[in-house]
């Protein structure tokens, strides 16, 4: 250290002029701002367990127009989709022209008749600034753009040839009755432009230029007698909230650079699950020893500012601070004042979001990983990365110093006011928009409104100054926020009509005619993605009834398959199970399964040993030399990956698990009292210990009593409604499975937590099964007859198979009826599966249904497909009521059906409340993370698939190393049309509002309009729309609706979204 | 039979260069090719190049022939500078395999990257890259004269760094392509001066003639030992940077920024044994000379075991596999310092092969451990070789922190050669800035200071 007298000394005179100044932070205040800025960070924990939520849940309290802003503004994202594209889809028809004038009649409200200049209202004006594109643009642009195009000789192609004549007309009459004028006028117009003398020789084109530039002229004029107007926020500016954003906005140098390459590698190894052969020593230590540890020493070849940096811990080291007390060191000696504490500390953190969250998760919410952090950690970070970030300044002002001769620079304060001076750092945020400019977007309202020059004239400064503000109030934001509206408005009234078209339920005082019988019933997750499937098997047979229950089936549970090593949660991640459901071998097929059991912990053990010591040296010599037998499993896979995983498939059941197995649902071992689990830092414990307690915590709480069957049966049927029952009641859990897809758990069951819900299914028709959950419900007034059996089964949503579980068990009597109903799913699946390829831009479009099932069979297995399948994308709807309601109406894929019957429910709405507390966060959670992810795929979202790559086992980054990227993939959301989704919930306003009034989670989503919301009658056709608090009535806009024979007639030969349809035969 | 194994031959070569010259002139025209055409493009003639290698070989095999020469003579000739450009290629026991070898790893990542990159507003761009790639490959593994090799060994350069920008909207592949690309001249240039010298000290660039004429790996030079070492030193440089051989080693992991199957071919497949092939194409030439070779040894056994360490440590797939690629070029290179030619060239191919498919596959790493998790039971152990645990903590966190940090390679090459370089250049800029001072008070005019300085600018 003593070797560079050079910083030293400076540093010495920063520390004296710190010991004068009188405002220290204490520690309360830093860890109060600390847990501000917590909130503000990416909350998706390790990628292996995806589960969809809120991008800004942070923003939740404030209603959605202004969260998307605010979101802007801490996040730099986009809000909305971009003008363009909004303009796109109102050239293509997505938007009419009705739903922007509607949804801006309702917007403006009272306001929308006043008059703003020459007669045009309010209403008027920003109606022709939101249907044509208002351009604007750098000064020296607008130049180029005016001088070297048609914009002043021409109109706007679109100004209509009417409003055109209008104002050409116009202005002629005004001539003819001031020629004196006009000829002056004359004179100084040919000076500038080309245009002569329109009086001498006119054709039509030199009349328009000359009237074109008049006006362009007229509006320089108007302009430049404006005063101030709010600009709208240019897109550019550089918000100066650290240290770095002044030295990168003045001289271009961005201190972030090497202190995120230096994090991302300590962070990478700070929180590995795993993967490094090699960890890091001593990890249970806090991070920010660690840290110190590491960085504390000098080696030659560093990086100057890593020198700097060693300085700094030295310093700490030698203080014997804390990260507390570091923290409070740091922000002092970067001269940082009260005012701006919360807004540094945010953004400190924030400059590596996708790391920092992760920090957070794995400090506070994963003790279910093999290494979390210890409590303290985010803290700890903090200290580091404001050391980082010290030592980055010093070197870059140091930089800065030598190249401008200014050896003062590194003396004296730091704080970002001497700084912002000293570098001469312009703040570009308030730019205001030049006369110009001002000028140009003048001429083009004019032109869009067809005011002619000789009108403008007559106006007074004062107006045209309430003319500019009023023009400045509908800015791009603003447009772009009431284009969406529009967006969403076009698809809600489409989806409202259809439902409103739908035929009136029959009342339920008259008795309806008595029922046919049904072919089978079967149950599926609330998904979009069974929207399809159950539609085509009620298409195939008329006779089948369908449901849709969260996918977890009521049976909250830790499982853990025959062949799995770790109990994996099964339930939604809001409820932590309580009870532990083994998968075991049948007695008689128990050796055999040992035997398998033991070959696949033998073959596991080598082809771990393999797969790490490829990596290194002197087995990575011996695996290479006979490496090019991978080229056979590479070439096979990548040229025929479904047949080679056909091969796999035969190779690998000689260790598969045989599918003689059992749930053990049922509890053995008597209750036991379980000392209540030490809560406070599961982080300390050291992982084995964990899982032996999660062992020894699933030994006590095995399986489920009769009484929490009978509980569990009980609630999923009287959810759904489902009183009369068929001989066979399937019930299908879902999930997916793809290769090459880091995300793979996203595309699984949301109400399983991001697992595969087939087991949940298992369980639940196994106790449904039991004669003596029967016999409960019996007693409790649910008859289940006799003849009636449950199966549950697993619907893979990438692949399209459908797989049965502990058929042998099915009495003789329903061998037939099984065996029918399967043939039925089979051909379902195909259908299915074809419905789904339409999407595919590698399938082509006439793939018939058994060629679309290998298609899809292929996807899962192919190493190269980014996109195995869609998951939610293009979700857009939740309809909670009776099926009956929705039934026969084609909503390709978009809605979320949830069974619920209004008229089973008790006088409290009990059901319904349940449903929606459970409904209403994991849609809107789905919906909003599709929302964000698309509107801004790079912030929100985590970019491309093509470079991830996976670190740490906990999450993706882009290439090399960068920030850990959270949200959807750009591949996942390509289709994905990004609205608020639509409730529609068969009940009347009175029973939702209420619920809503109990529910505050609720409330917020609903009052904040983070989530649109309407209520179907249950005796009628009757919809209400929920608007500010209350229901308004909602009349449909067409009823006539599109009627084809089936889906296939609908969805076939289309890529894009379809609008609903009626499928003609029922 | 010479002539079908011409033609064969020029099926090779002229397959993959037509296909580059289609997809280039369709793309520089701005009328791109559709992607379902495309695909099929760059299918059908990396078949028929493959065909027509077997093709090569089995005519080769059946009749006895170790070696097939395709001449096509000299591209620039300028007698009295004694300069030529001789563009010849050998069919032989070394690029044979190598060929097959590229295109069978090219086809396979050819037909993956057309279904992962599908839709990608890349798509076209690289294809374009790819097949340039390819061109290059070819032309450096079938070179039969130093400059030809040196054609294909720039088209490689050039397509890589261009491959791993790919993703341009975005600040980090840029920079590193540009760092890649910025080591590469590094190597280009120590080729290039190695080439020279070659032809100052015989008189040509032909392989064969300096071998006497040898079927590959037989025959010896007739270099003097001085000769042999200074091109043989210079050859090691630039086999070191384009192999990513210590200190060099720190720019495989940064290639890592372009779409998977880029990254996986490309840098850990094929550009990275290109100075291994390198070694090994010239290793008769200095098989005399201990000194390189030793030197050879010692850099290889330096690179593998800096490289063993270091991807010990990486926390990503990526970086990991790039390290251990790093680690076994480095014990290639070793081997053909040995003289173990046959051994390192079957070591080259495995070794694609195998990292290929580990690179394709790397982003199933999740659901492959959890696979692996369920097989055992448990956690994995993470391997953990017990001297590390022996070691003293302090020594144990030194190390660590040294691999963590690859030794900061790349910060030794940004103090070491860019920053004299750097400050070279900011001497010549103050030298101009004087001169233009003395040129403005000279003539009295400050107009003419200011184009200047615009044009520099």
């Amino acid at each position: 250290m003593e070797d560079h007298p050079g910083p030293n000394t400076c540093r010495n005179t920063e520390e004296t002029k710190l010991d004068t100044k009188t405002s220290a932070f204490s520690p309360e205040q830093v860890q109060h701002a600390i847990e501000h800025a917590i909130h503000y960070l990416p909350s998706q924990g390790p990628i292996a367990v995806f589960v969809h939520h809120n991008t800004l849940h942070a923003f939740e309290h404030l209603p959605f127009e202004l969260a998307v802003i605010e979101g802007w503004k801490k996040y730099g994202a986009e809000p909305y989709l971009s003008e363009d594209r909004y303009r796109h889809e109102l050239l293509r028809g997505r938007i009419a022209r009705e739903d922007i004038e509607q949804v801006l009649a309702k917007d403006l409200g009272q306001r929308a008749e006043e008059p703003i200049v020459l007669g045009t209202t309010r209403y008027e004006l920003r109606l022709a600034m939101l249907i044509h594109p208002i351009r604007n643009a750098p000064v020296e642009e607008l130049r180029w753009f005016i001088a070297e195009t048609k914009a002043l000789r021409e109109f706007r192609e679109d100004v209509s040839p009417n409003v055109e004549s209008r104002v050409l007309r116009s202005v002629q009459e005004w001539m003819e009755r001031n020629s004196k004028v006009t000829q002056q006028l004359t004179q100084q117009l040919t000076l500038g432009s080309k245009s002569e003398d329109p009086t001498a020789a006119s054709s039509p084109e030199q009349w328009t230029a000359w009237t074109l530039a008049w006006l362009h002229r007229v509006c320089i004029k108007g302009a430049s007698l404006v005063g101030e107007v709010l600009n709208d926020v240019l897109k550019d500016a550089i918000p100066v909230r650290r240290h770095r954003d002044i030295v990168l906005g003045s001289h271009g140098i961005d201190c972030d650079v090497c202190v995120n390459e230096q994090l991302i590698r300590f962070l990478g190894s700070a929180t590995d699950q795993g993967f490094a052969q090699w960890g890091l020593p001593d990890r249970d230590r806090p991070l920010f020893e660690l840290f110190q540890e590491l960085y504390g020493v000098r080696s030659i070849f560093q990086p100057g500012w890593l020198k700097e940096l060693s300085d700094l811990i030295a310093q700490d080291r030698a203080s014997d601070r804390s990260s507390i007390e570091s923290i409070v060191h740091s922000l002092e000696s970067l001269g940082l004042r009260e005012y701006g504490l919360d807004d540094f500390i945010d953004s400190t953190l924030l400059s590596l979001p996708g790391w920092t969250g992760m920090i957070w998760q794995l400090e506070t919410n994963a003790e279910w990983t093999p290494r979390p952090l210890r409590a303290g950690s985010l803290q700890d970070y903090l200290a580091i990365r404001l050391l980082l970030d010290r030592a980055s300044l010093r070197s870059a002002l140091g930089q800065i110093a030598e190249i401008e001769d200014q050896p003062s620079l590194l003396q004296g304060s730091l704080s970002m006011e001497r700084l912002a001076q000293v570098l001469a750092f312009h703040q570009r945020r308030n730019v205001r928009q030049t006369v110009e400019q001002r000028a140009f977007v003048l001429f083009q309202v004019a032109q869009l409104l067809g005011w002619a020059p000789n009108e403008l004239e007559s106006l007074s400064a004062t107006e045209w100054q309430s003319l500019m503000d009023e023009i400045s109030h509908c800015g791009t934001m603003e447009r772009r926020r009431l284009l969406h509206l529009a967006y969403e408005r076009h698809y809600r009234n489409e989806a409202l009509d259809a439902i409103a078209s739908q035929p009136a339920p029959v009342p339920s005082a008259m008795p309806a005619k008595a029922p046919g019988p049904i072919s089978f019933q079967l149950i599926t997750c609330i998904d979009d993605r069974e929207e399809s499937f159950r539609r085509i098997l009620e298409e195939i047979d008329p006779a089948i009834e369908t449901f849709g229950a969260a996918g977890f089936f009521s049976v909250p549970m830790y499982f853990r398959s025959s062949s799995d090593a770790h109990y994996i949660p099964l339930c939604p991640v809001v409820i932590k199970p309580k009870h532990f459901v083994d998968e075991i071998g049948q007695l008689s097929q128990q050796e055999l399964q040992r035997r398998q059991a033991e070959a696949r912990r033998v073959l596991g053990h080598a082809s771990h040993r393999l797969h790490m010591g490829s990596r290194s040296l002197a087995a990575g010599t011996l695996t290479s030399l006979l490496g090019s037998l991978a080229s056979l499993p590479m070439v096979a896979r990548v040229l025929a990956p479904r047949l080679t995983s056909r091969i796999r498939e035969l190779v690998a059941k000689v260790v598969k698990p045989s599918q003689a197995t059992l749930l053990l649902i049922e509890r053995i071992v008597p209750e036991m009292s379980i000392e209540s689990a030490a809560s406070e830092s599961a982080a300390a414990e050291s992982a084995q210990r964990r899982e032996a307690k999660l062992d020894q915590e699933a030994k006590l709480n095995q399986g489920f009593t009769l009484e929490e069957m009978a509980n569990m049966v009980e609630r999923l049927l009287g959810d759904l409604g489902l009183h009369r029952f068929a001989r066979l009641v399937f019930i299908l859990g879902h999930g997916s499975s793809s290769l090459n897809n880091p995300h793979e758990s996203a595309y699984n069951c949301g109400a399983c937590g991001g697992g595969r819900g087939g087991p949940n299914a298992r369980a639940f028709a196994m106790m449904a099964n039991d004669y003596r959950v029967r016999k409960i419900l019996q007693s409790r007034g649910l008859e289940i007859p006799e003849s009636t059996c449950f199966v549950g089964g697993y619907h893979n949503t990438c692949t399209d198979s459908v797989e049965f579980f502990d058929i042998d068990r099915l009495a003789p009597s329903c061998h037939m009826d099984f065996l029918q109903a399967q043939s039925l799913i089979d051909q379902a699946r195909e259908r299915n599966a074809s419905e789904r390829s339409r999407r595919f831009t590698s399938a082509s479009l006439g793939l018939k249904p058994p060629e679309a099932l290998k298609h899809v069979e292929a996807r899962a297995e192919d190493l190269a497909q980014a996109r195995p399948e869609y998951n939610h994308a293009s979700n857009a709807v939740c309809f909670v009521g009776r099926r009956l309601r929705t039934r026969g109406l084609f909503m390709d894929r978009r809605s979320f059906l949830t069974s619920y019957d209004p008229t089973r429910d008790g006088p409290g709405s009990e059901i319904l409340t349940r449903i929606l507390q459970a409904v209403i966060p994991v849609c809107a959670g789905i919906s909003l993370e599709y929302y964000f992810s698309t509107v801004d795929n790079a912030v929100y979202g985590c970019g491309s698939k093509l470079p991830h790559n996976i670190t740490s086992l906990l999450g993706v980054m882009e290439g090399a190393a960068s920030d850990l990227r959270t949200g959807l993939s750009q591949q996942m959301v390509e289709i994905h049309e990004p609205m608020r989704i639509l409730f529609v919930i068969e009940s009347t306003p009175h029973v939702v509002l209420e619920i809503l009034a109990k529910n505050p989670v609720l409330n917020r989503l609903v009052s904040n309009r983070w989530v649109q919301l309407a209520t179907l009658a249950p005796d009628s056709n009757r919809i209400e729309l929920y608007q500010d608090g209350g229901f308004a009535d909602y009349q449909p806009t067409s009823s006539a609706i599109r009627v084809v024979t089936d889906s296939y007639a609908c969805y076939h030969h289309q890529r894009g979204h379809l609008s609903f349809a009626r499928l003609g035969v029922q | 039979m010479s002539s079908v194994l011409s033609c064969l031959a020029a099926i090779v070569l002229g397959c993959p260069i037509l296909t580059l010259l289609i997809l280039g002139f369709c793309g520089l025209i701005q009328r791109p090719l559709p992607e379902r055409l495309v695909d099929r493009l760059t299918k059908f003639h990396v078949a028929m190049g493959l065909v027509a290698t077997l093709g090569i070989l089995g005519i080769m095999i059946g009749t006895n022939h170790p070696m097939e020469v395709l001449d096509l003579g000299n591209f620039v000739e300028i007698g009295q500078e004694h300069f030529h450009f001789h563009l010849e290629f050998i069919f032989d026991r070394l690029s044979i395999p190598m060929v097959l070898m590229t295109f069978v790893l090219v086809g396979v990542i050819g037909s993956f990257a057309n279904i992962y990159l599908q839709g990608d507003a890349g798509y076209y761009r690289f294809f374009v890259c790819f097949s340039m790639f390819l061109v290059g490959l070819l032309f450096a593994f079938l070179a039969g004269t130093i400059e030809t090799l040196f054609l294909g060994w720039e088209l490689v350069g050039l397509s890589s760094a261009l491959l791993i920008a790919y993703f341009h909207e975005r600040r980090s592949p840029v920079e590193n392509g540009l760092r890649v690309w910025g080591i590469y001249r590094v190597a280009d240039a120590a080729f290039l001066m190695a080439a020279l010298m070659m032809h100052h000290w015989t008189d040509q660039g032909e392989f064969l003639r300096m071998v006497n004429d040898q079927p590959w790996p037989q025959g010896t030079s007739h270099l003097d030992p001085l000769a042999s070492l200074s091109v043989g030193l210079l050859l090691l440089i630039a086999a070191a940077g384009k192999s990513g051989l210590v200190p060099f080693s720190g720019w495989l992991p940064r290639a890592m920024e372009g779409p998977t199957p880029s990254s996986a071919v490309f840098y850990g497949a094929l550009s990275i044994h290109l100075g291994a092939y390198l070694l090994l194409r010239l290793a008769p030439i200095f098989a005399d000379s201990f000194v390189v070779r030793g030197l050879m040894f010692g850099l290889g056994a330096l690179t593998a075991i800096y490289a063993a360490m270091t991807a010990r440590v990486q926390t990503d797939i990526k970086s990991a596999l790039a390290f251990s690629s790093v680690c076994q070029v480095g014990i290639i290179v070793m081997e053909i310092a040995l003289g173990f030619w046959y051994l390192a060239l079957v070591h080259i191919i495995g070794h694609a092969f195998l990292r290929s498919l580990q690179l394709l596959r790397a982003p199933t790493l999740l659901r492959d451990y959890r696979t692996l998790e369920n097989a055992i039971g448990g956690r994995l152990a993470n391997g953990q070789p017990a001297w590390i645990a022996r070691m003293a903590n302090h020594r144990q966190i030194q190390w660590y922190q040294f691999a963590l940090e690859r030794g900061y390679m790349d910060s030794m090459i940004d103090q070491a050669l860019l920053k004299p370089f750097r400050k070279l250049f900011k001497a010549f800029e103050r030298m101009e800035n004087d001169w233009l001072r003395w040129l403005e008070s000279a003539k009295g005019s400050g107009s003419m200071k200011k184009t200047i300085r615009q044009d520099w600018l």
